[in-house]
């Protein structure tokens, strides 16, 4: 389970910036949440602060209780290892390394046996339905096997939490909707618990909810349907979403 | 114990993949670059070391050998000017195991007069010391016999003869013009003026080239002549002793204690050696000169190599940082490499001039003032370039991988 509590993110500057302006909510574990908002909204910053990739300004972060929010960079970075996964925009695989090695990373710097993590990667890389790529070089895969190739790194050390800051952002339509079933199906079938930020509104129907950002608030909640969900599943997510729904209008933002 | 050992395999790890799969041209490109820093070093100091190698070699075949006995102090506290009872102290000292052989010198001073034309009117004299010497001991301590330009050696029944080094015959091409007779040949006839008022006329029979300037400066006649110009026997002014250098010259002249020779003045070879002092260190300065440079150009080459490493892998140590890496992890895969590139560097370095430039030197040896030089590796020299090159791009690959790896995780990632 995640608390936030009262987050803000202030950049300093000469004119700072308000990148979060106290933000508050809490994710039960094994849900896929969806965050969502236009550019500026905060919403990746969000996803830094959770995932211990930057410093809050203030405000509490909790995971299962313990209070991460104020973790020194090397406590920070262990925890990171041992409890959090991220799957980046660009892939962001290291290119001297091929597809497995890439995925056992997070165990090899656990100290973890060579043959233990091997087999673990191995059958992680199968999950995500790339057995038959494990030693090709980054280079050699396609963009959609990249972006599984990070998940598998980012989920192979057990992770609580997934974050995926727009993992198909570069991907074409039916590799975007490869990665969006595997998210959905880790998040039913191992309960992985999932914070996924995205601009593009129709990939929220694979999530269990949806946190809707702007100027630095969370200004609404919303509760995907499961049929929605189901039908996004199998038959792929609509595609005739242009633009977000009229959110602003509940909201009281507009 | 366990981190540090896990985390020493994750950057090796790192290290082997960046050097199997990173850019093939780019290692090549480096390699070579410490290769030809490294043999720079090496090859420069080697050359400067075969320099003055030679500078003690000759100083010892043909200057002073390995140790010097001179006279010591009388009673008073006065030096006195000869060592007495001679005979009997080469006995001693040829008993002694590990003494190649000595020879015992006299040598005064002297006016030395040349009339090339015998009509007085081009009289040349030069004020120098003549020294004699006993031929056969002085073969086995000394190479001069074997360096006659023209003429011939010595021989014991030698009365009215001289020899003389180039520089004193000032013809044969001596360089120094200084102190020279400007121009004797093999049969010419010299008038020696002792400084006991003795006046002796010597025909030239041999004229030598050490091409050692300090050896090639001096005068010989035989003991035999001497003693009859001094009226003295069994005395010396000096004793020269060749060691089979297995041990170092104060074993010897302990040794030389032990054996009873105990009131003279004993000194090494490094003692006579102050004239080419300034030769040797000055070769010395240029070689700390050559190392530090070698070493900045292979620490720059290594430091740019790596910093353009980071630089291009800045978001993917960021993410590396992202995923729960530590620095630390990161900072030693990039030091291995840049260690990486100094050994193999100094592998092929090693290659280089063991097989290719030392069998060419050896095969062309450089012709300097005091002789043929060649390459002379000194084994401390040869180690301490090794070690200063690898620390040298340990501090190159730390410093660029150092300072992106502090960077913010955010910051690296988005630039």
């Amino acid at each position: 389970m995640i608390k936030v509590t009262d987050l803000v993110k202030t950049y300093p500057g000469k004119v700072p910036v308000h990148a979060l302006k106290g933000v508050s909510f809490e994710i039960p574990s094994g849900q896929f949440v969806a965050v969502m908002g236009p550019s500026g909204s905060g919403k990746s910053t969000l996803l830094h602060q959770l995932a211990l990739l930057d410093d809050p300004t203030s405000g509490r972060i909790l995971l299962d209780g313990v209070d991460i929010s104020g973790l020194s960079q090397r406590k920070s970075s262990d925890f990171r290892l041992r409890h959090l996964g991220y799957v980046f925009q660009e892939y962001a695989l290291i290119p001297e390394l091929n597809a497995i090695e890439n995925a056992f990373l997070p165990l090899m710097l656990l100290g973890m046996k060579r043959k233990e993590f091997i087999r673990i990667s191995t059958e992680l890389m199968g999950k995500v339905g790339l057995s038959n790529r494990l030693h090709h070089l980054i280079s050699e895969l396609s963009g959609g096997e990249q972006q599984r190739v990070a998940i598998a790194r980012a989920l192979v050390n057990r992770s609580k939490i997934l974050f995926a800051d727009e993992p198909c952002a570069n991907l074409d339509t039916e590799n975007k909707g490869i990665v969006l079933r595997l998210l959905r199906k880790l998040c039913n079938d191992l309960g992985q618990t999932i914070i996924m930020v995205t601009h593009e509104p129709e990939q929220r129907e694979f999530a269990d909810r949806v946190l809707w950002f702007r100027d630095g608030l969370l200004v609404k909640e919303e509760t995907i349907d499961k049929a929605v969900q189901e039908e996004a599943f199998h038959n792929g997510f609509r595609t005739d979403i242009s633009s977000d729904p009229d959110y602003l209008k509940d909201s009281g933002q507009a | 114990m366990r981190n540090i050992w896990d985390d020493f395999q994750a950057s090796l790890f790192l290290f082997y993949k960046y050097v199997t799969r990173g850019n093939k041209g780019t290692t090549i490109l480096t390699v070579l670059v410490a290769t030809l820093a490294f043999i720079q070093i090496n090859l420069i100091s080697g050359i400067l070391s075969g320099a003055v190698g030679l500078i003690y070699e000759q100083t010892k075949n043909n200057y002073v050998g390995n140790i010097v006995i001179q006279p010591g102090k009388d009673q008073w506290g006065n030096k006195e000017e000869y060592i007495k009872q001679v005979d009997l102290m080469q006995r001693k000292i040829n008993a002694i195991p590990g003494i190649i052989g000595c020879s015992s010198h006299y040598a005064t001073g002297s006016v030395i007069e040349y009339d090339p034309d015998k009509t007085g009117k081009d009289i040349r004299t030069i004020s120098w010391p003549v020294k004699s010497i006993d031929p056969d001991d002085e073969k086995r301590i000394s190479e001069l016999h074997n360096y006659m330009l023209a003429g011939q050696y010595l021989d014991e029944s030698d009365r009215d003869q001289i020899i003389m080094g180039r520089e004193v015959s000032g013809g044969y091409g001596a360089s120094l013009e200084v102190q020279s007779l400007k121009g004797v040949n093999i049969g010419d006839e010299v008038t020696v003026f002792y400084h006991n008022g003795v006046t002796r006329k010597y025909t030239v029979k041999g004229i030598y080239a050490t091409v050692f300037p300090l050896a090639d400066m001096s005068v010989f006649v035989t003991h035999k002549e001497m003693e009859s110009v001094l009226g003295i026997r069994d005395r010396a002014s000096e004793i020269i002793i060749r060691t089979d250098e297995a041990h170092p010259e104060s074993y010897y002249i302990q040794e030389l204690r032990k054996a009873g020779v105990e009131l003279q003045d004993i000194r090494p070879w490094q003692d006579f050696i102050g004239l080419v002092l300034g030769i040797v260190q000055s070769f010395d300065i240029i070689k700390r000169i050559i190392l530090s440079i070698g070493l900045i150009v292979a620490g720059v080459t290594i430091f740019i190599v790596i910093f353009i490493a980071v630089i291009s892998r800045r978001k993917q140590i960021g993410i590396m940082k992202a995923i729960g890496m530590k620095e630390g992890i990161i900072v030693a895969s990039y030091i291995m490499l840049a260690i990486f590139y100094a050994v193999i560097g100094i592998g092929v370095g090693i290659a280089v001039i063991e097989f290719v430039a030392t069998p060419y030197f050896i095969a062309h040896p450089l012709s300097f003032p005091m002789g043929k030089v060649s390459l002379l590796i000194v084994r401390s020299e040869f180690v301490t370039s090794i070690v200063c090159m690898i620390i040298v791009s340990a501090i190159a690959g730390f410093i660029p991988s150092w300072r992106v790896s502090r960077e913010n995780i955010i910051k690296a990632i988005w630039g």
